[in-house]
């Protein structure tokens, strides 16, 4: 039964791995109570790192609701959606770690003035629940014979965040002896840890808050010192056709309403 | 009198033209992704070490996975096709299955079929390590095209009129024997046709490679790897780069299926 559980359970999280853009909708709003709505029939496209999937998703139906705007959604890798940010596809510019974010304000592709930071990233070294290597820090990752997935450091935020953190702890070459597989998102790691194919993998503490991963893996936090504690900034596109909007959008993720949005998926508001 | 191609004309102008008209938007598609890089860059991207890499480990997994696909669908095929047997209607059915559902579903049953929970701990006492390695890429291209392979071959075989195995085996001879000499030969062109499906089927198998066995950068990176990871590394060049050399690859082999399948393009 519980190998069923399991499967079912993965199946869903393959789902979350292959979703580039097709984001749930809200319940359709009939036309005639739609009208008053300020951005009725006007549409954006939000390009996001495919960690944030979940508050995402939520926060665009609550949007959507609330102004009668339709929001599309793509989610990545955070340098693949850098890629969609630079061939103009975005509107509003959501990746991961907020490196790319600065990248694209030094390129000029968005509005410098429209950056607001949304919650902090923090990563968090995540094992198969009872964890089977007897993990129990950073150190224990550079053993022999700890099998680690880890993500591609130049794919998703958290490969980069995570090489970086290795290289302070001066244990990058054992490290990358023990990966055996590197992902090119940070969904696929999530998977790879709760099939138990793997000891270890660094990931952001928030996902562990998913349903998907609840009782399925366990977090072993890293000490503040030795961490890389990263924030999700927001920004508009300066490609963008609909300025209006895509600034009421960017706005309101980075608000107070959403702030709850966001702890409830287990980020962090940047502030505490 | 009018002549029935006269009457008939107006039917036949349209179906021609939405024949045209479609094989005209695929061909544009497929020529805008060879005019979207300067000449430059694709030779530079070609001429990359991850490009080669990937080239090799795709042809060389790719082969290997033919081959096995190649010796264990023949005789699975003949069995479906030449024996009646209890369940082979459940065999059948379930050799369709792969082909209703995406690839990614089959790499995950792969995964959790060979992964830790299930086979991997005692293929690991026997030194054999599936998951996240080459050999993986080997076993998700071999699941995903068997059921090609063994489709194809057993209309090669049903096409084969089993008289002549009946007269080979009148002059006494065995029934493998009479496979080896009679049977095999005759569905020949069938059986090459075959397996260049199948190796194409297998260069292009993404699905499956990546859950299976990772899709790591430089370690299992097959060519639908290369494109997807450097669509999330957001290089256009190599992603595009890739996509024409796999492209190439399945036009090479379409147009040898078409000549050994006896049709003329």
């Amino acid at each position: 039964m519980k190998k069923v559980c399991t499967f079912i359970i993965i199946m869903l999280l393959a789902m979350v791995l292959s979703g580039s853009g097709c984001a749930e909708k809200g319940a359709s709003i009939p036309v005639s109570e739609n009208q008053e709505k300020e951005f009725t029939g006007r549409q954006i496209t939000v390009c996001s790192g495919a960690g944030l999937i979940k508050p995402m998703n939520e926060l665009i139906a609550n949007f959507e609701n609330e102004t009668g705007a339709d929001i599309e959604v793509r989610y990545g890798g955070s340098a693949e959606i850098f890629g969609i940010l630079t061939s103009k596809e975005c509107d509003v510019f959501i990746p991961g770690d907020y490196f790319y974010t600065g990248q694209a304000m030094e390129k000029n592709y968005v509005f410098n003035e429209s950056v607001a930071n949304l919650t902090l990233h923090v990563p968090v070294i995540a094992v198969p629940e009872e964890n089977p290597a007897n993990i129990s820090g950073l150190e224990d990752l550079a053993n022999p014979r700890v099998k680690l997935a880890l993500g591609d450091p130049n794919g998703p935020a958290i490969g980069r965040v995570s090489e970086a953190i290795f290289t302070k702890a001066g244990i990058l070459p054992e490290v990358e002896n023990n990966t055996i597989v590197k992902t090119a998102t940070v969904n696929q790691l999530l998977i790879y840890v709760v099939s138990g194919e793997v000891d270890a993998t660094i990931i952001w503490e928030d996902m562990a808050s998913w349903s998907e991963a609840s009782g399925k893996l366990e977090i072993i936090p890293i000490p503040e010192e030795q961490n890389k504690i990263k924030t999700i900034p927001t920004a508009v596109s300066i490609y963008t056709e609909d300025p209006e909007l895509a600034e009421a959008f960017n706005v309101y993720i980075a608000g107070e309403e959403a702030e709850e949005v966001w702890e409830k998926w287990g980020f962090e508001p940047c502030d505490s | 009198m009018k002549s029935p191609d006269t009457n008939h004309s107006w039917f036949r102008n349209l179906t021609i033209g939405i024949a045209f008209f479609f094989t005209f938007l695929l061909l544009l598609s497929i020529g805008v992704l060879l005019f979207v890089l300067k000449p430059s860059e694709i030779l530079s991207a070609l001429l990359s070490e991850e490009m080669f890499y990937s080239m090799k480990l795709s042809m060389l997994t790719s082969s290997a996975s033919t081959l096995s696909v190649m010796c264990c669908s023949i005789p699975t095929a003949y069995a479906l096709s030449r024996f009646s047997f209890p369940g082979k209607s459940l065999i059948k059915a379930v050799l369709g299955l792969p082909m209703a559902f995406p690839e990614l579903v089959m790499g995950l049953a792969l995964l959790l079929l060979f992964g830790h929970g299930f086979l991997g701990p005692y293929l690991e006492a026997a030194g054999i390590k599936v998951t996240f390695t080459k050999l993986g890429i080997v076993v998700a291209q071999f699941f995903v095209a068997f059921p090609y392979a063994v489709r194809v071959i057993y209309s090669t075989f049903e096409d084969i009129n089993p008289r002549y195995e009946q007269v080979s085996r009148s002059f006494g001879y065995g029934e493998f024997e009479t496979f080896r000499h009679v049977t095999l030969p005759m569905a020949r062109s069938g059986l090459f046709a075959s397996s260049i499906i199948t190796f194409a089927r297998c260069i292009g198998a993404f699905g499956a490679v990546l859950v299976l066995a990772g899709g790591s950068y430089m370690h299992t990176e097959v060519l639908p790897v290369t494109l997807y990871l450097n669509i999330s590394y957001g290089n256009l060049e190599m992603a595009v780069t890739s996509g024409i050399l796999l492209m190439g690859i399945a036009f090479l082999a379409i147009l040898s299926f078409e000549r050994f399948e006896g049709g003329k393009l």
